[in-house]
């Protein structure tokens, strides 16, 4: 039997992972079908996140995770820390997804969406503008400090720095009003906690994005090391056709290769040039490799050059590798997409049944029951109403379950404002002839304005022992 | 002193950068989990409307700010302690006496 999991074969000739020795890499820039593809990514993701911080609806900021007033509005959505269970849920969902799409193809999150990459693809978008291409970067580094060279990296640091800043700026403006933010800004009132998490965000921006780069993904990211675990020989990954490229070797254009003995790799290294984590790919995959795309970009130029077919370098599994038939459809994808559609129907299920209150009855500890003029039995309670809506609302209580039980207080409906927690006493009283015993009765808090909003708890009503 | 030949993968390299990271970095990721849970069940006004006395004058992002760091301390020393035990680590003797050839 051969184990299900994918081997991912070390590095060769390659010291042990070590960061702070790491040598900078300078990844050529190339273009293609995958390039093109992370581009339209990157603009969609970026856009969406420096844009959305400034929607509106219906009155707040759309997507709002206000943490200094303890709500989170998603558009039509306004949760509580009561919602707990939805953030759990979507937790957990998201933590699904990214096993299911890692089974099914590989590490595509890598390659298109993490924040690593984007941000990386942004920063070196600048880093090309300001300081040109790979050859001319190495240049400039290795050169003497000339003015040129001082011009080219101050404007590159004011861009990422501005950017940086703005980044980490709209980060908290998802954690605190944006605008109100960008005025406490604007007029230096920021408070220093604000200060502090932009800063700290801007800074990691600067770090990661500018500096860091695939260090991040190769010494600091957990999924790259536990991606492999969901790894199976059916998933999508990048790989080197070596039956078809082996023996690799330079050969003039037009070389029939087969005749020459050799296989349909020139040995040209474009691959490992434009790899941003500095791999070889021929060695097969490595857990450094985040299925960027870019080498299989670089090679179909070369075969589109040489005039053999693409895809030397492509998408493929282990299994097409070898000749056998790839399955979408199996066990482990059946069970990552049952366990989706179950959390994913479970959090749709209690969004559309979600009623913004709760009602918690705590009865009197003090004493069971008091007679109140001679004739009737009393209970007292402490309600605890939780009003989850955006607006406030005023509830009617009443009791049932019981013959002859009446609400004594309060008769007049209670008004909780949006968000908050009213504890209200509460008494029921009941004619002492049918108050005997204990009594399982139950209490009904129902919206004056919206009958929909109501909510139902058991409670007992203890009368003297028969 | 003999050296663990496990222990020196790198020899002649600092380490330090690395150890720093690696205490700092899991720690971050764990107080951002912790946080999260904490503040979801505790609201920090509460910590200053009815903790201790050394809550008093703490406002929620205040809060929120140093239940992080405070987070991440605890969890760089649980790092730090972790990274220490590993590199202190020493190969058992196993004989006494001359060395088997
Ligand atoms: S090996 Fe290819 S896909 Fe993997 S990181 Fe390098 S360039 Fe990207
Ligand atoms: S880009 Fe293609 S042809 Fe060039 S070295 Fe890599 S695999 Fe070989």
């Amino acid at each position: 039997m051969t184990s299900p999991r994918l081997r991912l074969v070390p590095k060769p000739s390659e010291p042990a992972p070590f960061y702070a020795a790491a040598e900078k890499i300078y990844p050529r820039e190339i273009s293609g079908r995958f390039s093109r593809l992370r581009e339209i990514a990157v603009v969609v993701l970026l856009g969406l996140f420096y844009g959305v911080a400034w929607l509106d609806f219906d009155g707040h900021q759309a997507l709002l995770f206000d943490l200094p007033a303890r709500k989170f509005h998603i558009f039509a959505l306004t949760l509580w820390p009561q919602d707990f269970l939805y953030l759990t849920l979507l937790l957990i969902i998201a933590a699904l997804s990214l096993f299911f799409f890692t089974a099914l193809a590989g590490r595509l999150w890598c390659g298109y969406a993490c924040p690593q990459t984007v941000w990386t693809e942004l920063f070196v978008w600048i880093e090309q503008w300001t300081e040109g291409k790979r050859a001319r970067r190495m240049k400039l580094d290795r050169g003497p400090w000339t003015a040129q060279k001082l011009l080219r990296k101050t404007a590159k640091q004011i861009l990422w720095v501005t950017l940086a800043a703005w980044t980490g700026f709209t980060f908290v403006g998802y954690f605190t009003p944006i605008r109100t933010l960008g005025a406490g800004i604007a007029d230096l009132s920021l408070g220093p906690w604000s200060t502090f998490w932009v800063f700290l965000y801007g800074l990691a921006t600067y770090g990661n994005a500018g500096y860091l780069r695939e260090q991040v993904c190769k010494y600091m990211c957990p999924y790259a090391r536990f991606q492999s675990a969901m790894f199976d020989k059916d998933t999508l990954i990048i790989s080197y056709d070596e039956a078809r490229g082996e023996p690799r070797g330079p050969r003039r254009r037009g070389t029939e290769a087969r005749a020459a003995g050799l296989g349909d790799c020139i040995d040209c290294t474009l691959c490992v040039q434009v790899c941003p984590t500095g791999i070889d790919i021929r060695h097969g995959l490595q857990y450094d490799c985040i299925a960027c795309g870019a080498c299989i970009d670089a090679c179909d130029q070369v075969m589109d050059k040489m005039g053999s077919p693409r895809g030397l370098i492509r998408y493929t599994t282990e299994h097409a590798l070898h000749a056998r038939a790839t399955h979408v459809v199996r066990p482990r994808m059946l069970v990552y997409a049952a366990l989706l559609t179950l959390a994913g129907g479970v959090l749709l299920y209690s969004l559309f049944t979600r009623t913004p209150l709760i009602l918690d009855v705590i009865r009197d500890r003090n004493a069971l029951y008091r007679e109140v003029h001679g004739e009737r039995i009393e209970n007292a309670y402490t309600l605890k109403i939780i009003n989850l809506d955006d607006k406030p609302h005023a509830y009617r209580l009443a009791p049932s379950g019981m013959a002859g039980l009446e609400l004594t207080a309060p008769v007049e409906p209670i008004t909780v404002p949006s968000g908050s927690v009213s504890n209200i006493p509460a008494r029921l009283a009941a004619p002492e002839a049918v108050a005997a015993g204990v009594h399982r009765i139950a209490l009904t808090l129902t919206a004056v304005d919206a009958p929909r909003i109501e909510v139902y708890e058991k409670t007992r009503f203890i009368g003297p022992s028969p | 002193m003999s050296t663990n030949p496990q222990q020196s993968v790198e020899p002649g390299r600092r380490r330090w950068g690395v150890d720093v990271g690696l205490v700092l970095w899991p720690s971050f990721l764990a107080s951002c989990a912790g946080s999260l849970l904490f503040f979801a069940a505790v609201d920090p006004a509460l910590l200053r409307d009815a903790g201790p006395r050394l809550f008093a004058g703490l406002d929620r992002e205040a809060g929120y700010a140093l239940g992080f760091i405070f987070f991440w301390v605890i969890g760089a020393l649980a790092s730090a302690l972790s990274i220490y035990l590993i590199r202190t680590e020493r190969p058992a003797r196993r004989t006494v006496g001359p060395e088997p050839p």
